[in-house]
């Protein structure tokens, strides 16, 4: 193949930059990667927030300087098992979680998270009634519901790829489906990763939010394939690897500037909207990163695998 | 260029309607302007309390069986049939089992399809003991009734409440989703929620007429200085009975009745005087169903158990001729007048003709409804919980909306110093885009959510997308040697498989968010198939009309890209 390749871009370029010579150290890379996020999720496994979990999530505002240990040191008092303060946006609000102790059924555990829930509601209102306690937001899950809401997610995940795989398939040929659906098995692992290490929980709208990458990250992918089929039908008596290096590099511009684009609209979401919407934004903007980096040296080298190890394209 | 003039007045006619739709989010639209639909945002962004309910329905089945093994063994011994007991190993199934001596096999089952022809079928036997279930059927439909009763039964109490738009409805099979925007006091209504429905059945006193009671009512209300509207039903009532204490007959009360098509309390409550001296109330009544007089019309039948079937008849015995009450949480949905003394624990009630069936229908339904939501109430469980602060959802909003601006600007602002000429053309479409997703969903009647807005502002960045393919790709054409129009074309042409093949993906991941997602996913999911579509409308079509205008009307020779 290598000798192939050498030969063609001899009498006419393949483009500026040699994105197939360079194939193998790229697919070190990003196999690395992948490896490294799957332990990394494996050893630390995803930190699910209550939308997966089950249990409650508060958030506080105080009008005044109020410190995390004194609304940590308060909970802690009422012992409830683990419970989780975060503080948010400026110091003065606060994120209460807690999963609360499992009863010997779904309900009594369901009764235990709804006793504890006025508890902590009942000593935040108390102990902090000088500063004008303001309890903004309660979520609560129960553990029937939340397991649910896992396996609705996983089937969602799982259901997403199979439809991308078949339109793949049928849209293009066979041999591109395979790089398209681990184009997206690469980037929605790496941006998982990147999530569970910044410490940010996963629940259902960053569930949402990966998804829609999926479907945002074959954008591209499908773009640049678009652009080997087409490359493919002009230089047809060229070999595969210079075919797809053409084809990258006369999409490269156009890859690099739809990206920014999108990932100026979600970075900026990002920056200035906090909570759900935040996270959301956050997702997508590593997802983009990846997501671009894949569609060059993911989606195409497998592709030309695929050729190789489907029999050779022979010359016209 | 073909039918640029068509396409020029579908695009006008695009936006014109885009503006219709959208309007009356801003301005107060008059009378006259056809659309008046406002967008809906979701309780993220509003505020309120989001609750789902789980409906213990095993457990309804499962005392429902009890009830009916106990009626069976009644029945059995006193017409002799043989039956030694009667168990169950999986009642909440509805199952049962017969045991009797060897020889009975026949007579058992003969009774049973005689008395329970449609309700029980036979699973297994053996010598000396038979197996019933509820027919499949029989029991889908039970369990339906079972959450439409919990569901009556949460209606009723949030209409006392004076929620503005409150929805409740059946998620699944046990689960009921309730929706409160803008609530204040959530434990409160969660309190509501969760108290279990009280039936009462009450004999109506004579002493006052209903003009007389209207009158009194009437007098002490404006005494008071209130009225019902605007207050919790129940405080009306016992206000009501407060101020008329000593005016009224010892032991009587006065409760009100929804008259017939009153959308709401305030405008239908016909008060009655109740007799608060009968003690006969849910627990009395084992199971009410809507059955058919001989004559086919529908009808209510009661059946007690035998604690409450003795009861009963005393007080239909002591009583005739008088309207006995059946009361849910202090509201009257009935009162039938009893005609004779009614032994054996069975009773009918009759409605009143002069009407269509489908409305007899309803009413026996609703009586029915009511009858079983007092005797035979449902567990509620509370599976999850969402409160949401309005001061929240408004920080919130204007966040996300601050974002939005901002990553709206900076591309735009690059679009116009990247693509000039064309990038004007980029940022009008965009435009139109946004207005076109903002008008669908106020069309659609769609709920805009948090996430709906990050997907809202995803859908520009994607709409770039989308031009900057285009663009490139007329670039290229121009670098090939192509003539301006001949560019155009072939940028808009060749674009377009790749558009609509990320669209398609893009799409699908959509349709897969609304199938699997709840509540703020699934607004994030209907804003981006929005999204799809508004970019193929602004960003591809609109903006090639505008281009074409350019070009083939107005003679541009040279468009800057």
């Amino acid at each position: 193949m290598a000798n192939n390749n050498t030969k063609n871009t001899a009498t006419e370029s393949s483009g500026k930059y040699d994105f197939i010579g360079k194939v193998n150290i790229f697919t070190g890379i990003s196999v690395l990667l992948v490896v490294a996020s799957l332990i990394y999720l494996g050893v630390k496994g995803i930190n699910y927030g209550i939308d997966f979990k089950g249990g409650t999530e508060f958030q506080v505002k105080f009008d005044k300087g109020v410190s995390i240990d004194q609304v940590r040191h308060s909970v802690d008092e009422l012992k409830l098992g683990e419970v989780g303060v975060q503080s948010f946006g400026d110091n003065n609000e606060f994120i209460i979680r807690f999963q609360g102790k499992q009863g010997a059924t779904d309900k009594e555990t369901n009764e235990i998270l709804n006793q504890d829930i006025s508890k902590i509601k009942d000593i935040i209102l108390t102990t902090f009634k000088d500063h004008n306690p303001d309890i903004r937001r309660v979520d609560t899950v129960g553990p029937q519901v939340g397991a649910e809401l896992k396996r609705n997610g996983l089937l969602a995940v799982f259901y997403c790829l199979l439809v991308i795989l078949i339109y793949v398939a049928l849209r293009f040929d066979y041999k591109y489906a395979p790089g398209a659906v681990f184009c997206l098995f690469h980037d929605a692992v790496i941006t998982l990763a990147i999530f569970v290490a910044v410490g940010k929980e996963v629940n259902v709208p960053i569930l949402a939010a990966i998804l829609t990458l999926i479907g945002y990250s074959l954008n591209d992918t499908i773009v640049v394939f678009d652009r080997i089929r087409e490359t493919d039908a002009h230089y047809h008596d060229k070999g595969y690897g210079f075919i797809i290096n053409k084809a990258i590099n006369d999409m490269l511009h156009r890859t690099l500037m739809t990206s920014g684009t999108v990932f100026t609209s979600a970075l900026c979401l990002w920056l200035f909207s906090g909570g759900t919407v935040g996270d959301i934004a956050f997702a997508i903007c590593v997802g983009i990163v990846f997501g671009t980096y894949s569609s060059i040296y993911v989606a195409a080298p497998v592709v030309l695998m695929m050729d190789k190890i489907m029999g050779k394209k022979t010359a016209a | 260029m073909e039918g640029l003039r068509w396409r020029t007045i579908g695009a006008a006619a695009g936006i014109v309607l885009a503006i219709v739709w959208f309007a009356p989010n801003m301005i107060n639209v008059g009378s006259w302007w056809p659309s008046k639909q406002k967008m809906n945002y979701g309780l993220d962004i509003q505020g309120g309390l989001h609750l789902v309910m789980g409906v213990d329905v095993d457990g309804v089945v499962k005392e429902s069986t009890t009830r009916l093994m106990a009626s069976i063994k009644a029945d059995t011994a006193k017409e002799n049939v043989g039956v030694t007991d009667i168990k169950s190993e999986k009642p909440e199934s509805g199952e049962l089992t017969l045991h009797f001596a060897a020889g009975d096999k026949a007579k058992v089952q003969k009774y049973m399809s005689e008395k329970h022809p449609a309700d029980l079928q036979e699973v297994g036997s053996t010598d000396s003991s038979l197996t019933y279930r509820y027919f499949d059927a029989y029991m889908n439909e039970y369990k339906n009734k079972v959450i439409q009763q919990a569901i009556e039964t949460i209606r009723n109490r949030i209409d006392e409440f004076g929620v503005a738009e409150p929805s409740i409805s059946q998620q699944g099979t046990n689960r009921i989703l309730v929706q409160l925007p803008g609530m204040a006091d959530a434990e409160k209504a969660k309190q509501l929620i969760n108290t279990t429905a009280k039936l009462d059945f009450m004999i109506v006193s004579n002493e006052k007429t209903p003009t007389e009671l209207m009158a009194m009512i009437a007098e002490v209300e404006k005494a008071g200085g209130y009225k019902l509207e605007g207050m919790k039903y129940s405080d009306y009532v016992t206000r009501i009975n407060n101020d008329l204490k000593g005016k009224l007959p010892e032991k009587t009360a006065v409760y009100f009745e929804k008259s017939g098509n009153a959308a709401t309390m305030e405008a239908g409550a016909v008060p009655y005087l109740l007799k608060t001296d009968t003690d006969l109330t849910g627990s009395a009544l084992d199971d009410a169903t809507v059955g058919y007089d001989q004559y086919g019309a529908p009808m209510v039948s009661l059946r007690f158990n035998s604690a409450g079937a003795a009861k009963f008849a005393d007080l239909t015995g002591n009583n005739s001729g008088k309207q006995m009450a059946i009361v849910l949480d202090k509201i009257i949905k009935s009162a039938p007048s009893i005609r004779e003394r009614i032994g054996g624990g069975s009773a009918t009630i009759t409605l009143g003709g002069g009407r269509d069936r489908n409305q007899m229908m309803d009413e026996a339904k609703m009586i029915s409804t009511a009858l079983r939501a007092g005797s035979l109430p449902a567990t509620l469980e509370q599976l999850e919980e969402r409160r949401v602060g309005a001061t929240l959802g408004q920080d919130a909003i204007a966040k996300a909306k601050l974002g939005a601006y901002i990553g709206a600007a900076l591309i735009i602002l690059f679009m116009l110093m990247y693509y000039k000429g064309m990038g004007v053309v980029v940022t009008v479409a965009l435009g139109v885009n946004v207005l076109a997703v903002l008008a669908l969903l106020t069309s659609f009647g769609a709920t805009l959510t948090l996430p709906g807005i990050a997907a809202i502002a995803l859908t520009v960045g994607f709409a770039v997308d989308a031009n900057v393919l285009i663009n490139e790709r007329i670039k290229e054409e121009l670098f090939a040697g192509h003539s301006l129009k001949v560019a155009i074309k072939e940028g808009y042409n060749r674009a377009m498989s790749a558009i609509i093949d990320s669209n398609v993906t893009t799409g699908a991941t959509a349709v897969v968010l609304l199938y699997f997602g709840t509540g703020p996913v699934r607004g994030f999911a209907v804003n981006l198939l929005i999204g799809i579509v508004t970019t193929l409308f602004a960003n591809v079509f609109f903006s090639k009309v505008i281009v074409d205008q350019l070009v083939y009307k107005f003679n541009v020779k040279k468009l800057s890209i």
